[in-house]
């Protein structure tokens, strides 16, 4: 390895170009495959009756004539399907964990509205939801507690009695003596902050085809997931099938931001209908089902309290969180993974010595949920952004220097954070200023008090933030969890045409990976761009993958395919040598040539390969070697990235409608492989935490059911809310990881909610008002000024 | 969201139209844009047992001017009816509204008879009817109607449309050389249903107001005028205590709902924020009358 890299300098490189997606075209003229569009011959469809009842035992399903509509094929309900299968289990070696069984339909009562009860496969879905109006389901309905307030009590009704108990998921965390801390401490501030329920709408619903395959006795399942190796690896154990008959492939997907990362009762229900059915079968679901059905996100309470000294320095955080889980725990991550991330992160990129961190997750009858982009640390940033802001105000100080004085500078890294989270090398005192220079925040002031002398409600929010990207073995992604996500492989090989055929275990899903991994790929290996194919999303390409999630895939993928480049273009030296009979020091490789330093030879790849694969004797028969080679990644820790977020907003003082003015990002994600789609991610991924922040709510009202079922009432951002982005990269000492990569994809969702909430805040500090509940909508805004004027009727205020 | 098996008819006439209507037996149902009717039926919320296409029918998708009143064909789209130049000259009131309309793909195909028809308490069209004095002009099998519009609309997504009925036509009252317009609107993102709109016309003379009207709407069943807040000001001098009586009686005369969206005590306080808006750009856009 150490000849190849000798070389590296001099080669142009790719890493760190703009470089335009290789995806585009076929994803921007519309011939992208996705799973709906494929529809084998004979395939059947299906359509799901769900529940509307939130708690309830299923006495009697009647199906009355519907075997009269035509094109329906069969009806089945849990108790058709018990030996099909064996449910999936979201195990975890957590302690006070109750792991809830994954069936595809519900078997003996339902736990959430959304859940599926019967299926319907029919010759259309048009016939399959003809046939749903002729079911009738008697329930026999059960107390619940819809409120995680409610759920937690001891004498709550119970969701899954098996568990003895709602509150299947409790961690805490504890360093120094937090309450002695707090005693002594000069000042302190505390909320209860909430951030409510959301939902990813991926814009292609959550779409399942399988294909049973008679002859062979395997199964495909086509699915829009962003895990197929996860969900290979549990459907192997459900069905009974080994891996080499049981495969996953991950098309076309159109995106995923989480919710499509985990384990679906309808991907167990295509598979075994498919198989007992012995045709295709397929599952499409709808907005509504999306929005109903998919996983769903945060739904945090959080009581969390800060003291500083009189200078701003942090002295210690305890917070008590109770995170809804939802009905289920997910697979694989199981419940914790969001609320237990939550105070895992709360201490934030800052230095403090005393913390307590308790989370209790509770069962109630919603939605499961799972990841959502930034998973737990939109919610952490959101409660701890707020406190440090409340502590300056409370101080006098401004927020920036707040900041300033408690981020973990240079020299401390690596920092151990109250949760035990260790920080490594990342610029967090540098995008804190890079994002104060990019905003010319002293001229931002100015015009923010510009604009309150005229009566104008506008303010200025940070959110400074680190986070745990590319994660190798020794962390788990969700705690406990029985998966290895640590680890990536890729396998590149060079046939005998000279084409090189790059396969990953991850599962691109937007994030244009198919050109990130290409340039690598085109760099440590010395070939032409073009001449490289990744694949990804199929789990028959690697023996293991887990696929794209939790900020990893560049890290890990990236590692990979520099490690297996590595390999490969050893033996293509080596073989290059043999054909010039020069030695294989002698040799560099770029853009698909080989060249000799000592002479002017050269060949390219293609003569190589057809050498070593196509022609008898070239090169000595007990030297030859296929240019192939299967390298894996593990980073073991991982390592952080970390970023600022700056916001100003304008609240209209009589509609109360928002307005974000400005924004900009700083962050340190390592080297840039595309600064293109690097600022593609950011730019989204603000969107979509400006979504978090002022619009988007899963609402469930107090029977249970959930009044955000259409896109006209779950609000996610549109063009016209989202302000030009500044971005800037700043770039710290590189991590150790392989190419000094650090994952990216999530942050804009981490830092934006907070940088809003703390923006709105100080636009409407003059009332006194401090933000604790996101979204902040107008209807929110209007309530807290009528109650601060209530409270104080000579405020001087403008409306 | 597939929506129940219907029988389709594209019509060649208003005749064959509302024929097919009627040999339907009050199951039928018009497609113009879709735009509303698309979405309810693959929600299954509507089940017509045909569709009638009237989009093929030749001479429905005009904007006339008669005199004081403008005419609306039934195929008038919303992005004609938003660029329409007659509209801008006799109605600019309405120009203003459409520009809070939907989005692109929505204005091309939705039309501003069909949203009168499905009578949303949050759309700018039905709202535009009340306060330009509209009238609906019904074709049947069995004749010809013209509703006004104060019989018109019957309640939140209800009218007093027969089944057997098609819209042709709405007419709309012009505004006169002089008199200003205001129109304001707030939804949780441009192109929502409005959480509350206002809209003001108003001439000026001897510096005082003349001829004024108040309109609102997503406060209540159905788009209002407010005499209320009208009377506040008719006669008077537009100082600003005077507009906050009108906006005061307004917020009294209204009773708006609670939903996802709002409260209805901010509902309240929107509607009264934005018809404070919309008199005020009314006034600033009112000519004084020269005398003649």
């Amino acid at each position: 390895m150490s000849q190849v890299d000798a070389s590296v300098e001099l080669r142009p490189k790719l890493v760190g170009a703009r470089v335009k997606r290789t995806e585009d075209p076929r994803l921007l003229s519309g011939n992208g495959r996705y799973v709906d569009d494929m529809t084998p011959k004979g395939t059947l469809h299906v359509a799901l009756r769900r529940s509307d009842q939130p708690h309830a035992m299923i006495r009697a399903i009647d199906l009355g004539d519907v075997f009269d509509v035509p094109g329906v094929v069969a009806v089945f309900d849990a108790t058709d399907l018990e030996g099909d299968l064996t449910p999936a289990i979201p195990t975890s070696k957590m302690k006070n964990y109750y792991a809830t069984p994954i069936w595809p339909l519900a078997r003996g009562k339902v736990r959430y509205v959304g859940e599926p009860v019967v299926a319907v496969v029919a010759e259309s879905r048009y016939a399959a939801e003809d046939a749903l109006e002729h079911i009738t389901i008697d329930y026999e309905p059960l107390p619940f507690a819809i409120r995680q307030v409610d759920a937690v009590a001891p004498d709550a009704p119970l969701l899954h009695e098996e568990a003895g108990t709602n509150v299947i998921i409790s961690r805490e965390f504890q360093r120094g003596e937090v309450d002695e801390v707090f005693a002594q401490a000069p000042v302190t501030v505390r909320a209860r902050f909430r951030m409510t329920r959301k939902t990813a709408v991926a814009m292609e619903t959550r779409s399942y085809l399988a294909e049973w395959d008679r002859r062979k006795r395997a199964l495909t399942l086509h699915s829009s997931t962003n895990i197929p190796g996860i969900i290979r690896d549990v459907l192997s154990g459900c069905l009974d099938l080994p891996g080499n008959r049981m495969r996953v492939v991950a098309p076309d997907v159109g995106g995923s931001f989480g919710g499509k990362g985990s384990l679906y009762h309808e991907e167990l229900l295509v598979c075994v209908l498919a198989r007992r059915l012995d045709r295709p079968v397929k599952f499409v679901s709808d907005r509504l089902e999306d929005l109903t059905a998919t996983s769903q996100a945060f739904d945090e309470l959080m009581d969390a309290e800060l003291a500083v000294d009189e200078e701003g320095r942090l002295l210690g955080l305890r917070a008590d969180v109770i995170g809804d889980i939802g009905a289920y725990s997910i697979y694989p991550w199981t419940g914790a993974l969001e609320p237990v991330q939550v105070v895992s992160f709360l201490p934030g990129p800052y230095r403090m010595a005393a913390y307590h961190g308790r989370i209790r997750g509770v069962l109630t009858p919603k939605p499961p949920t799972g990841p959502y982009r930034g998973v737990g640390r939109p919610a952490s940033t959101f409660a701890m952004e707020r406190l440090i802001d409340m502590a300056a105000r409370k101080l006098g100080l401004d927020p920036a220097e707040m900041r300033r004085r408690n981020l973990v500078n240079a020299e401390e890294f690596p920092y151990r954070t109250g949760s035990g989270i260790i920080w490594d090398r990342s610029a967090f005192q540098e995008c804190l200023q890079a994002a104060c220079d990019c905003a010319d925040y002293p001229a931002l002031l100015r015009e923010r008090d510009e604009a309150r002398n005229q009566g104008r409600w506008v303010g200025i929010g940070f959110a400074s933030y680190a986070e745990l990207t590319g994660i190798g073995s020794r962390i788990a992604v969700a705690p406990g969890m029985p998966i290895n996500t640590g680890i990536e492989t890729a396998k590149i090989t060079i046939d005998a045409t000279g084409a090189v055929t790059a396969d990953f275990g991850i599962s691109s899903h937007g994030q244009g990976l198919e050109t990130t991994l290409a340039q690598v790929i085109a760099d440590e290996l010395g070939c032409r761009m073009e001449d490289i194919e990744v694949r990804h999303g199929d789990s028959a390409l690697v023996p293991m993958g887990t696929g794209t999630y939790a900020s990893r895939s560049a890290v890990l993928a990236g590692g990979a395919a520099t490690k297996s480049s590595h390999v490969v273009k050893a033996k293509v030296l080596k073989a290059a040598a043999h054909l010039m009979k020069v030695p294989v020091e002698d040799l560099e490789a770029s853009q698909g040539i080989v060249r000799s330093r000592s002479s002017n030879r050269s060949l390219n790849f293609k003569e190589i390969a057809h050498a070593v694969y196509a022609q008898m004797g070239r090169i000595p028969h007990d030297q030859r070697e296929d240019l192939v080679a299967m390298e894996s990644y593990d980073p073991y820790f991982g390592t952080a990235c970390s970023s600022t977020h700056l916001a100003m907003v304008e609240i209209d003082p009589e509609t109360y409608g928002v307005t974000v003015k400005r924004f900009v990002v700083a962050e340190d994600c390592g080297r840039i492989i595309n600064p293109m789609i690097v600022d593609g991610q950011v730019q989204g991924a603000v969107a979509q935490g400006i979504g978090a922040a002022l619009l988007e709510e899963v609402v469930h009202d107090d029977d249970g059911q959930c009044v955000t079922a259409s896109l006209a009432d779950y609000l996610v951002p549109v063009a016209s809310v989202i302000p030009t982005i500044g971005i800037v990269h700043v770039e710290a000492e590189l991590p150790g990881t392989i190419g000094g990569f650090r994952g990216m994809g999530e942050g804009g969702t981490i830092g934006a909610p907070a940088a809003i909430a703390n923006a709105v805040s100080d636009a409407l500090s003059p009332l006194g008002i401090e933000i604790d509940t996101l979204p902040v909508t107008p209807d929110r805004i209007f309530r807290l000024v009528e109650a601060a004027r209530a409270a104080n009727p000579t405020e001087r205020t403008t409306a | 969201m597939k929506p129940a098996a219907f029988d389709y008819v594209r019509a060649e006439s208003v005749a064959h139209a509302v024929d097919t209507l009627a040999g339907a037996g009050g199951d039928g149902k018009i497609i113009a844009g879709g735009q509303s009717l698309m979405p309810m039926m693959n929600f299954r919320l509507v089940k017509p047992s045909v569709l009638v296409d009237i989009n093929a029918i030749a001479g429905l998708d005009r904007v006339e001017r008669d005199d004081s009143r403008l005419r609306i064909g039934a195929l008038v789209r919303h992005f004609m009816t938003a660029r329409d130049p007659i509209i801008a000259r006799h109605a600019p009131v309405v120009s203003e509204a459409m520009k809070h309309v939907a989005h692109l793909t929505v204005r091309n195909r939705g039309t501003f008879c069909g949203s009168v028809c499905h009578a949303d308490p949050a759309a700018e069209m039905p709202m535009m009817t009340v306060l330009l004095d509209g009238r609906i002009h019904a074709v049947s099998s069995r004749g010809t109607r013209t509703i006004p519009v104060l019989d018109f609309f019957a309640g939140s997504l209800v009218t007093t449309l027969e089944p057997d009925e098609l819209v042709a036509a709405i007419d709309l009252a012009t505004i006169p050389e002089g008199m200003g317009y205001g129109f304001h609107e707030f939804a949780r993102r441009h192109g929502d249903y409005a959480l509350a709109a206002a809209a003001a016309l108003m001439r000026r003379e001897d510096g005082r107001v003349k001829d004024i009207r108040i309109a609102v709407m997503g406060v209540g069943e159905m788009p209002s005028r407010i005499a209320a807040a009208e009377d506040q000001l008719e006669g008077t001098e537009l100082t600003d205590k005077a507009v906050g009586r009108a906006v005061a009686a307004l917020r009294a005369a209204i009773s708006p709902g609670s939903d996802l969206n709002a409260s209805a005590d901010y509902r309240r306080h929107l509607a009264g924020a934005l018809a404070g808006r919309a008199i005020r750009d009314a006034w600033s856009r009112a000519k004084e009358a020269v005398p003649a």
